[in-house]
């Protein structure tokens, strides 16, 4: 079963569309993708699935449905743009948004304490959320976001003002609460944490998709044919269906010429006596990808 | 509900707990007190106790006496000794055993003539209490009850036709209580709704009200604000009220003549009924003016737009007072914002209709709803809208559509 389905969603503000005809899928356990530059209208995307905003054309069936007040509790959010309550001390904040998401009081102190452990909050739950510093504070809405177990979670931007050892603390969160079983939506513009993190992924732009996919069917889609190859020898001069020989740190880019597969290419250099310690057919990273369909508008959803 | 009992709750406790509240209420009874203090001293410092003296020509004041101070006055007469001559008095005036004197004429009874003597300008008591301690010895000369009816002023009784309630001329907390109580109700609908404004704006800005909406539905988010908003408000007034009423019964104990002073009971129901239907239509307010304006400023502005007319009532009360059944006066009292200032005000001075107070509250019970409902509406929509204001025409054509949000 899928646990969000977006079909053909469009929403206007004033003159400006910011979502066109979306659709997209999220199975359930997976680690999906949302992605786009600034502005692409990845927010409002979130915005509509989460109900907080009603499409003006298109459905949004989220958890089995359209969104109700007791699924609420089922989700967890954490916005692009970080929001607590400034004026009151952390433990306090974060115990009052977890009661709303209908935990007791005694759920609450049971999971909170080991939350603030694993993210080094303990020796500030007394101070004023205003006190934390803007990684801690992104952080403590990271407890917020997961201390419900929620079966969704929807993500804006997770890394941004995290340092590289919190980077990695938030990455192996993401990847434990994927593996206890829920659904992941991982909404940013920093492409290598998705190919690092996400199975399949949707891309928007300007409001439209522009690629929707599993990502190593979308990085084969996107592949240039070029193959990286290392040898003992050196290379010939000439090899048959090869237009071009560039070097590139050690290795060798070879151009295919047109209907040549990269097999028959490692038959021609097999052939020719060579030892091969190294074949691979190039395929582009999700940077690459993003700007080529960002840019030139290439996008085969 | 739950969720609702737990936002009432956190928006009660997020103010109430603040150093800043403690300083709102604090500040009112502190105020209060330095002023009273203030007007002791003056009164104190302004008023020569020394005693003062006669010389009565005319025979008036032959068998005269003082009349006692324990029944029904708040502070001391002077104390009036009688001088054969007025050497004598001028001489007991250069000492200073009198701070001055008066002379009675010969043709008192026929002119009414009395002269005043004294070194430098006396002080207000010195005549009114001369003046009372002859009216009272020229009263006494008749037999009782008559001297009694002479001495003191009529009791009145105001009547409205057509009903029985009636308003009593002489009380001294009717006309000091509605102006108080109003003054509170302005003060603690204002400091409240304030932080709900504030509070709102901050959670925009901030953000927060994304994580609170994916957790409650804005209906509730609403409702729980403006409830805890309305608390806030309640408990500032129960105390400031309160404290005083309670200062009152312990000191009814102790001097008879505040036990004296009555409230009236229909008064005290009169601002019962008002006071709930006023808070939630301002607090109303103040959440649209929150969920509409971009920025905290902004919102300061549209709600002083609101609280504003509040104040009329006091703008005009000289004229009110002079006036209390004129047009403007029953049209003040009709219009919902101004009513819970307006009808205690005249309240006080005169016997209000009871289509009046019927109307006026039917009037302000309806725009108080019809105001929480366009606030769930404005609500919705507006609470996510950053640095893009809110058009009315967009309200109405959403609430047509069946709203943003569910």
């Amino acid at each position: 079963m899928n646990t969000i389905v977006v079909d053909h969603i469009s929403k206007t503000f004033g003159e400006t569309r910011a979502v066109d005809d979306v659709s997209f899928e999220v199975a359930q356990g997976e680690l999906f993708g949302l992605l786009g530059p600034n502005g692409a209208g990845k927010t409002t995307a979130i915005r509509l699935i989460l109900d907080i905003f009603k499409p003006d054309s298109g459905t949004v069936a989220i958890l089995g449905g359209e969104m109700t007040e007791a699924k609420k509790d089922r989700i967890g959010y954490l916005p692009e743009e970080r929001g607590l309550y400034q004026e009151i001390p952390l433990e306090r904040c974060l115990t009052y948004l977890a009661s709303l998401k209908g935990l007791t009081r005694p759920q609450i102190r049971q999971r909170l304490e080991p939350l603030l452990e694993k993210f080094d909050l303990v020796d500030h739950r007394k101070k004023k959320v205003k006190e934390l510093s803007k990684g801690m504070q992104q952080k403590a809405q990271l407890i917020v976001t997961i201390i419900h177990q929620p079966e969704l979670i929807i993500i804006d931007e997770p890394f941004s003002a995290l340092d590289p050892i919190n980077t990695q603390m938030v990455k192996d969160m993401l990847r434990e609460e994927r593996n206890k079983g829920a659904t992941i939506v991982m909404c940013t513009h920093q492409m290598n944490q998705v190919e690092e993190l996400c199975d399949r992924l949707v891309l928007i732009d300007r409001g439209r998709t522009m690629l929707y996919g599993e990502l190593n069917e979308i990085r084969r889609r996107y592949a240039s044919p070029e193959v990286i190859v290392r040898t003992l020898e050196p290379l010939p001069a000439v090899i048959n269906g090869i237009t071009e020989i560039v070097p590139q740190n050690g290795d060798y880019k070879l151009s295919l010429a047109e209907g040549v597969r990269p097999n028959d290419v490692l038959g021609e250099l097999l052939s020719s006596g060579l030892t091969m310690e190294k074949f691979e057919t190039a395929l582009p990273t999700l940077d690459e990808i993003f700007i080529d369909v960002v840019q030139g508008k290439t996008g085969r959803a | 509900m739950k969720k609702l009992w737990l936002i009432f709750r956190h928006e009660y406790t997020r103010h109430v707990l603040r150093k800043r509240f403690l300083m709102a209420l604090l500040s009112v009874p502190i105020f209060v007190v330095v002023m009273s203090v203030l007007v002791v001293i003056a009164v104190a410092v302004q008023n020569d106790r020394t005693p003062i003296g006669y010389v009565d020509h005319s025979g008036v004041l032959m068998r005269a006496q003082q009349r006692s101070d324990s029944d029904d006055s708040f502070g001391s007469s002077l104390q009036i000794s009688s001088y054969p001559n007025e050497n004598t008095a001028r001489e007991a005036l250069v000492t200073g055993d009198i701070q001055a004197y008066f002379v009675v004429a010969l043709d008192y009874m026929r002119t009414g003539r009395v002269a005043l003597v004294a070194e430098k300008q006396p002080g207000d008591n010195v005549v009114s209490d001369f003046e009372d301690f002859l009216r009272y010895n020229l009263a006494s000369q008749y037999p009782a009850p008559l001297d009694e009816r002479l001495y003191r002023q009529p009791l009145v009784e105001m009547r409205a036709l057509e009903t029985d309630r009636q308003t009593a001329s002489n009380q001294l907390l009717n006309m000091i209580i509605p102006m108080a109580v109003g003054v509170l109700f302005i003060i603690a609908v204002n400091t409240s709704g304030g932080y709900l404004v504030q509070a709102l704006v901050e959670e925009k800005e901030n953000r927060t009200m994304e994580i609170v909406v994916t957790s409650v539905s804005p209906m509730q988010l609403m409702t729980g604000k403006i409830m805890g908003d309305i608390a806030v408000g309640l408990t500032q007034l129960v105390l400031w009220i309160g404290f005083p009423l309670l200062a009152l019964t312990v000191l009814a104990t102790v001097m008879p003549p505040v036990a004296g002073l009555t409230i009236d009971m229909g008064f005290v129901w009169l601002m019962l009924a008002l006071l709930l239907p006023a808070f939630v239509l301002v607090a109303g307010l103040m959440a649209i003016a929150g969920a509409t304006a971009t920025d905290s400023r902004e919102a300061q502005q549209i709600a002083s737009m609101f609280t504003l007319p509040i104040f009329i009532p006091y703008w005009f009360s000289s004229a009110i007072l002079a006036n209390p059944n004129s047009t403007v006066a029953v049209g003040l009292s009709l219009f919902p914002l101004t009513a819970p200032t307006m009808l205690p005000l005249r309240a006080a001075i005169t016997v209000i209709p009871a289509w009046q107070i019927a109307l006026s509250l039917v009037l302000l019970v309806t725009s108080a709803l019809g105001v929480l409902w366009l606030a769930s509406r404005v609500f919705r929509i507006g609470m996510l809208r950053y640095g893009k204001r809110l058009r009315l025409k967009e309200l109405f054509i959403r609430s047509k559509r069946g709203g943003a949000v569910a």
